[in-house]
């Protein structure tokens, strides 16, 4: 990617973000083929919403290579959690959680393995709470600085209400996130562990953000996040012929702004992919 | 006349056990329940030699074995692995389920780390029944997924009025209560069955011959 390109791929972000009335917006990308980074507010923090699922991911994959749990042990799926802003008891709401799968199993148990995978692939909040809460905050964000992991502040679970209302929250930046992702890509605990992520990933439901804005033949492995103000996806992009590439796209809105999220998104990916591939246009 | 039910399991005793599941089992040993009583906790266990076996076996018409027995992650690694030891008191438990899933005419659901947990689990930081193999957290009655105050305190009344001695936690959130499954206990029961002695201890008795 040579700089003046660069430049005009920010153009075309900034011109995107504008159309869309999007409040803010950050863009991350790494071409493994290429071998170069691309960083557009990169390093801008962002309210993790969901996206915040990738690290703890790798936190948890992290706890089994460490021997601190087994990827088929069995947790008993509870829904109440504590606040880490005062102790208060709270629950994930099941209305507000797409992985209902989860809430079905409530008195049961489900492997680590199971609960890793709806995390990801329906994104389910109590499946994170509930792996946050056996596995430890404190733990994976050890293993998270361990693997030299920066630009993700992972402090809580979801839907801690007591605790955003302190402004306590999951951050992340662009730049976080493409590190995250290239943790996974570049087999940063085993490969057996890489291997598994990449599948989870890829088995992602939600496909309307960067696949949205790719030719059919390419294969994402992503993570999208979305709460009342915020937009994000993040994945790896493998296109046929060529090494993939890291992308994460980050957009803040204003709470009135709730149409046209998704599509910015999947235009956003779009300009990536164009610019990634060398293509002509500005999309 | 009629013959009572055979479990067909293995009774042992402190004296038993092997060193390791000793240190996490500690029969007869003294622990402080919440409200820092001594209480001396079993030493009477039914061998459990697996799962398909737990699935089997029946303590009480409608109650499994393995439903009092479902435990996570948080249970020690050698508490977790077959054979397992019971407390003989969980018999006595399934016999008060049996008898309140006749009053509620329902099935009657028992949360994984329910039933028994062993001293070494994570969540026995101080004396529970439930390392007595006597308390059983119910998260479901029927259809009704007992997470509402309503439900909890509806079922825990129930529970009272037909179980002589038995405790329900109040409704709360705060240590000792309970807000998202109704707890049942019998207290802190031993069990001897016949031809088997109480110990004080199951290493001491052991060293004492």
């Amino acid at each position: 990617m040579e700089q003046v390109t660069e430049r005009k791929l920010s153009d075309i972000i900034e011109r995107i973000a504008e159309e869309a009335g999007a409040r803010a917006v950050a863009v991350s990308v790494y071409d493994y083929q290429s071998e170069r980074a691309f960083s557009h507010h990169g390093d801008e923090w962002f309210h993790a919403a969901s996206t915040i699922k990738v690290p703890v991911l790798i936190g948890v994959f992290a706890a089994v290579e460490a021997s601190l749990l087994d990827i088929n042990a069995r947790v008993q799926v509870r829904n109440r959690f504590l606040s880490v802003a005062d102790g208060s008891a709270y629950r994930v709401e099941s209305s507000r959680d797409a992985g209902g799968s989860v809430h079905a199993q409530i008195g049961k148990t489900m492997r680590v393995r199971d609960l890793a995978r709806q995390m990801i692939v329906t994104s389910s909040n109590l499946a994170t709470n509930l792996l946050i809460d056996v596995i430890g905050i404190d733990e994976l964000r050890a293993a998270l600085d361990r693997l030299g992991s920066e630009g993700i502040e992972l402090v809580r679970g979801v839907e801690d209400d007591a605790a955003f209302d302190q402004g306590i929250n999951n951050r992340v930046s662009a730049d976080g996130l493409v590190g995250a992702l290239r943790l996974i890509e570049e087999g940063a605990l085993s490969t057996s562990s890489s291997d598994e992520m990449l599948d989870i990933l890829h088995a992602q439901e939600f496909r309307s953000g960067i696949p949205a804005g790719l030719p059919d033949d390419a294969r994402v492995a992503n993570k999208t996040g979305e709460i009342s103000t915020m937009a994000h996806d993040a994945g790896l992009v493998y296109l046929p012929d060529r090494e993939p590439y890291a992308v994460a796209i980050l957009t803040a809105w204003p709470p009135s702004a709730t149409y046209g999220r998704r599509a910015t998104l999947a235009a956003l990916s779009r300009a990536v992919y164009r610019h990634v591939v060398g293509a002509d246009d500005d999309a | 006349m009629l013959e009572p039910p055979k479990l067909n399991l293995q009774i042992v005793t402190g004296e038993d056990l092997r060193e390791e599941l000793c240190e996490r089992l500690r029969p007869g040993e003294e622990v402080e329940d919440a409200q820092e009583i001594p209480r001396r906790l079993p030493t009477h266990y039914f061998r459990v030699p697996s799962w398909k076996a737990a699935l089997e076996i029946e303590l009480a018409p409608h109650f499994g074995l393995w439903e009092l027995i479902d435990v996570d992650v948080r249970e020690a690694p050698s508490m977790r692995s077959f054979p397992r030891y019971i407390p003989c008191a969980i018999t006595v438990l399934a016999a008060h389920l049996a008898i309140l899933r006749i009053e509620v005419g329902r099935v009657i659901r028992i949360a994984a780390n329910g039933g028994y947990r062993s001293p070494a689990h994570q969540l026995s930081k101080t004396a529970s029944p439930h390392s007595w193999g006597t308390a059983a957290n119910i998260y479901r009655i029927g259809d009704d997924l007992l997470d509402t105050r309503e439900r909890v305190e509806r079922y825990a009344q129930i529970a009272r009025s037909i179980l002589p001695g038995a405790y329900t936690r109040p409704w709360g959130q705060r240590p000792g209560y309970a807000f998202d499954h109704l707890h049942i206990d019998l207290g802190y029961v031993l069990v001897y069955p016949h031809g088997e002695k109480a110990l004080e201890s199951g290493r001491e008795s052991a060293e004492e011959g």
